[in-house]
């Protein structure tokens, strides 16, 4: 077997592996000590351990919900000319669906804010479950395209 | 001078950043300086006096499939090509972002060996630039036009809420109005184009110079021996951007009197989606013919066996198809979107200006020229002349070296 493939095949077994451990430790592992809505206790932390980890998660996470606000808020307020009456085939309603965006993204980051203040532990472990997955997501498909590529050389290359 | 000029496509023959960059490349070496050219894919051939250095790039936004290549499977990994996949998986375009990092990273190296007087780029505007601006060297950018008039164009036709989300995603606007701000100077191709650049980016007047973009009238040329089909107008332009208007065209041939056949030159939308259904909604089919990609020789006999052009556009920063037509003598019907009556000139004179999104007023002016031969001719007459005098790449890079060494000097005194 080519070496390439080798790799892609470690690289889908390992991203698979880290994401199902990920799941794993989030979910399963302290379902006997907490329940789904109930807090972990991340009092006990020093401030600075807190937040060292709280403070990086919590600025991607806004980062990525004031993408989505910024996009909801494009699409509802940008002024243009309206389409020729010829070539609109429905009703668009994007400005409503743009609306709710906006408010979804608001309020979620209104509760990250404010369960990373509580200290909740979810408001720290969905965004870290969620760069986790794109990151291993994206090895895995990567991984997956290595090992699905015929290994022929194009000919100036042999 | 020693030059050092950007670009993140370089291939002359798939959009107007390859153009701009091989002509004024040429131009700049033929007044004497030292050109080097850093480029993306796809390259321009290697072209006598031009120093070429190539930075790579993997273009996962558009290749969607076998993007591994087999004698480099890993590449995707490395940390700028793996930034790319993830953004492009997302609908962001990252190409631009990626080329400034990567272009920074050539410069570093090349300047070990190299000592640039300016460094000019063709509307990248990436992130990277900021670390190329601590390199100490005058640093300036081309902008043809903002990109958010194409968003904005873009949205002005009826799309659904996913196709909206992909566009705002897709133009890089707040990263280019970040950089552009920050460049030390910014060169554009018209008047319209500073000032829209001015309201969307907030760069400041006093900080940008208008060079306008030349043609190769040598190349593009009357033809005498050539006969004119009766009643033919020809269209040069992606149908699929949005920004080209060739919705109000359709929609134009359905109210002229005079039943003429349109040529379509499209050789940037290989993927038609939109435009065959308007087309099928107008019951034009009969009438319109489409070439998909041809080489500038066709092209040129295209626009000699013709009567007349069209450029409906929306808006252009310059609008090189309309600046073609005319240096080929084919008489000119353009919108008065952005720049294009800078290009056309006088109305009635050297070119015919409508208002842009009036499909009455465009039907209106094809009537009458192709009614007119003897109008025809005389327009397109001085269109030729008002090219050849006012348009050429030996004007852009005169005035190019004069918004160099303002630049230098400024820097040098500062």
């Amino acid at each position: 077997m080519p070496r390439a493939k080798i790799w892609g095949i470690i690289a889908v077994l390992v991203s698979a592996f880290l994401f199902a451990l990920s799941i794993f430790s989030f979910f399963i592992l302290p379902e006997g000590n907490f329940g789904f809505f109930s807090d972990v206790n991340l009092m006990n932390l020093h401030p600075l351990t807190y937040y060292s980890a709280a403070v990086p998660l919590g600025l991607i996470s806004l980062w990525v919900l004031a993408t989505g606000f910024w996009i909801g808020w494009v699409i509802l307020s940008i002024k243009v000319v309206p389409p020729m009456p010829e070539i609109v085939e429905k009703k668009d309603n994007s400005k409503i669906k743009a609306f709710f965006l906006c408010l979804i993204t608001a309020g979620l980051a209104v509760l990250l804010v404010y369960g990373i203040y509580l200290r909740n532990f979810w408001a720290l472990a969905i965004p870290a479950l969620v760069i986790s997955a794109v990151i291993l997501g994206a090895v895995f498909w990567v991984g997956m395209a290595i090992i699905t590529t015929r290994a022929t050389l194009p000919v100036n290359k042999n | 001078m020693k030059i050092c000029l950007l670009t993140y496509r370089g291939n002359p023959y798939c959009g107007g950043q390859g153009i701009y960059t091989m002509y004024i490349a040429r131009e700049l070496a033929k007044l004497g300086h030292e050109v080097h050219v850093i480029q993306g894919p796809p390259y321009f051939p290697p072209m006598e006096g031009i120093h070429i250095h190539y930075v790579s790039n993997h273009n996962y936004f558009n290749i969607k499939q076998n993007y591994i290549k087999p004698h480099k499977p890993f590449a995707t990994f490395s940390p700028l090509n793996f930034y790319e996949f993830i953004a492009s998986k997302f609908g962001i375009f990252p190409e631009i972002e990626t080329f400034s990092f990567r272009a920074y990273l050539k410069l570093k190296e090349l300047l070990k060996i190299h000592k640039f007087d300016i460094i000019h780029d063709n509307q990248s505007l990436g992130y990277g630039f900021l670390l190329i601006k601590q390199f100490g060297i005058p640093f300036i950018s081309t902008i043809h036009h903002p990109l958010s008039i194409d968003r904005s164009t873009w949205f002005e036709y009826p799309s659904d809420f996913r196709l909206k989300i992909k566009r705002v995603l897709y133009y890089p606007l707040i990263m280019q109005g970040f950089v552009a701000r920050r460049m030390d100077h910014i060169i554009t191709v018209s008047h319209d184009a500073a000032n829209e650049i001015n309201r969307a980016f907030g760069v400041k007047h006093e900080k940008m110079s208008v060079v306008y973009n030349g043609l190769d009238t040598d190349f593009f040329k009357p033809l005498p021996h050539i006969k004119k089909k009766p009643n033919s107008v020809i269209f040069v332009g992606n149908v699929e951007d949005r920004k080209k208007g060739v919705v109000y065209l359709l929609k134009a041939m359905t109210l002229t009197k005079t039943k003429f056949h349109l040529t379509v030159v499209d050789g940037g939308a290989p993927n038609r989606m939109y435009v065959t259904k308007w087309i099928d909604k107008f019951g034009l089919n009969d009438r319109i013919h489409f070439t998909g990609k041809i080489p500038g020789e066709k092209l040129i006999e295209l626009y000699a066996s013709h009567e007349l052009a069209v450029s409906p556009s929306l808006y252009e920063g310059f609008g090189f198809p309309a600046a073609e037509a005319m240096a080929c003598e084919l008489p000119l019907i353009a919108s008065d979107g952005g720049a294009l009556p800078e290009v056309v000139g006088n109305h009635m004179e050297t070119g015919y200006v409508v208002k842009s999104r009036d499909p009455y007023s465009l039907a209106e002016a094809i009537d009458y020229l192709l009614l007119n031969p003897e109008e025809r001719k005389k327009m397109g007459k001085a269109a030729r002349k008002r090219i050849t005098e006012v348009f050429t790449w030996e004007n852009a890079a005169r005035e190019m070296e004069k918004v160099y060494r303002e630049v230098i000097d400024a820097y040098s005194g500062f």
